[in-house]
């Protein structure tokens, strides 16, 4: 046995307790030792606490620098903020990273797509200031500085070395808004000058869209604004199987928070029907960010030969297992390789 | 007949609008601004990026620019003359300031978002 990491969990809400605990189960049983804090997080803190992101949690968080989390619900156009973006805001998790892998067994008509997204996660239209400027006029304003913009671009690279990848593209608007959108193509291009070894150039969104769909292959490494990279990292994740085999990691300089990308799917609350893979990609992600690869590699063998076999998968991919089963699955097919 | 134009217009239904406050962006190098009263309007927050840095917790890691919106909510039922005592005020204690955005209720509706 080696370090003992500790762990924040967020089970968030709807299905995420249920994907948490089946995700907790596979992760225990890969050998790793990982002391879990569980915390609260959501719509459901907000109505025993008066708050989306209980101060305990906080502390919790910010102590232990690390978590993994459920989805929660953010309801669209009013009502409460969102949890998530509370989240990023309060420990400043500027770097969204949402990788897009074809998982081998999950039949899509590409070879290959293996794209790394690097989506800024703290500026853009997402800084909350909105107003409606006139009773027919609401106004949203775009946000992009740029040091917002440097440490996104510098945080690509550097993971980007560190991966062994060798082309990075900007995504952007900057033909149209060629202040915000500028600003964001000027620090990229600022930072690129540091790593001459990559291949670097930049990408219209509109265009960008078209050639992940016709061609997703040729794309390594993007880095987004905020918004583009809300709606591509999706896009990406289409291509390679959908959202509930996307994982994702939101982090800052001092704090990493792995996550789903899905919603909490409130109507099979408590059904334990739903796949729990998303979270659990998260959770290997965030098993790598800790340098334990050989746990991680572990899971995510006996995933994928529990998909591939599909005699315990659940029913999004044509099965009938529960989230507990194909979950015991995994661990079954790790002890039995063990 | 009349065109899509006329029909979209026709279908704006009539508010009853209110002043409650102001948003203030301000330019300052010195570090969260700190406010005492000032007239009828007292500061609920202060946000950096969309990101709320007083009151309350800030992480030590969050990245802050020089840029601040001070968001100063009416003590009192408040006219748009007020606000130009108030832009007066601030100028004089030595804010500099990039914008102003009135803040106003319709049917008591807030118009404008709160900060993360």
């Amino acid at each position: 046995m080696g370090t003992q990491h500790v762990v924040t969990m967020l089970p968030g809400e709807g299905t995420g307790p249920e994907i948490c605990e089946a995700v907790r189960m596979v992760i225990d049983a890969s050998g790793v030792d990982i002391k879990w804090e569980y915390e609260e997080i959501g719509l459901d803190c907000l109505e025993k606490h008066g708050t989306l992101l209980p101060d305990k949690t906080i502390q919790t968080i910010a102590r232990n620098k690390i978590a993994l989390k459920g989805p929660t619900t953010t309801p669209i156009g009013t009502g409460h903020k969102s949890a998530n973006v509370t989240l990023r805001k309060v420990f400043d998790l500027y770097a969204n990273v949402r990788p897009a892998k074809l998982i081998p067994v999950l039949k899509r008509p590409w070879d290959k797509i293996d794209i790394l997204n690097f989506r800024e996660n703290t500026e853009d239209c997402y800084a909350a200031i909105e107003h409606m400027v006139s009773d027919e006029v609401a106004q949203c304003l775009k946000v992009i500085t740029w040091p917002g913009s440097y440490r996104i671009a510098e945080f690509a690279f550097k993971w980007a070395r560190a991966n062994g990848r060798k082309k990075i593209y900007c995504v952007h608007k900057a033909n149209i808004m060629k202040m915000t959108d500028g600003l964001f193509l000027d620090a990229f291009r600022e930072v690129a000058k540091k790593y001459p070894e990559f291949e670097t150039g930049d990408i219209i969104v509109d265009n960008c869209c078209m050639q992940l769909v016709r061609n997703p292959a040729q794309f390594d490494c993007l880095v987004l604004p905020n918004l583009y990279g809300d709606i591509l990292t999706d896009l990406c994740a289409g291509l390679v199987g959908g959202l509930g085999f996307a994982p994702g990691a939101n982090m800052g300089d001092n704090c990493a928070i792995f996550e789903a990308v899905h919603g909490s799917a409130p109507k099979y609350a408590g059904m334990k029907k739903v796949n729990p893979s998303a979270v659990l990609v998260s959770g290997i992600m965030m098993l790598r960010w800790l340098h334990e690869t050989a746990a991680a590699d572990r899971i995510e063998k006996a995933m994928f030969a529990v998909l591939d076999e599909r005699k315990h998968v659940t029913y999004d991919v044509g099965g009938t297992a529960t989230t507990d089963e194909y979950a015991q699955a995994i661990v079954d097919k790790m002890q039995a390789k063990a | 007949m009349p065109t899509l134009t006329e029909i979209a217009k026709a279908t704006k239904k009539k508010r009853e609008i209110k002043l409650v406050g102001i948003d203030m962006y301000l330019i300052t190098e010195k570090g969260i601004p700190k406010f005492d009263e000032i007239g009828p309007f007292k500061c609920e927050f202060i946000s950096n990026r969309g990101t709320k840095v007083w009151p309350g917790f800030v992480s030590p890691d969050l990245l802050m620019v020089n840029w601040y919106r001070c968001r100063f909510m009416a003590t009192k039922d408040v006219q748009d003359a007020d606000v130009n005592t108030f832009l007066d005020a601030l100028t004089k204690k030595g804010w500099w300031w990039s914008a102003a955005q009135k803040l106003w209720t319709y049917d008591g509706e807030a118009g404008f978002s709160k900060a993360y």
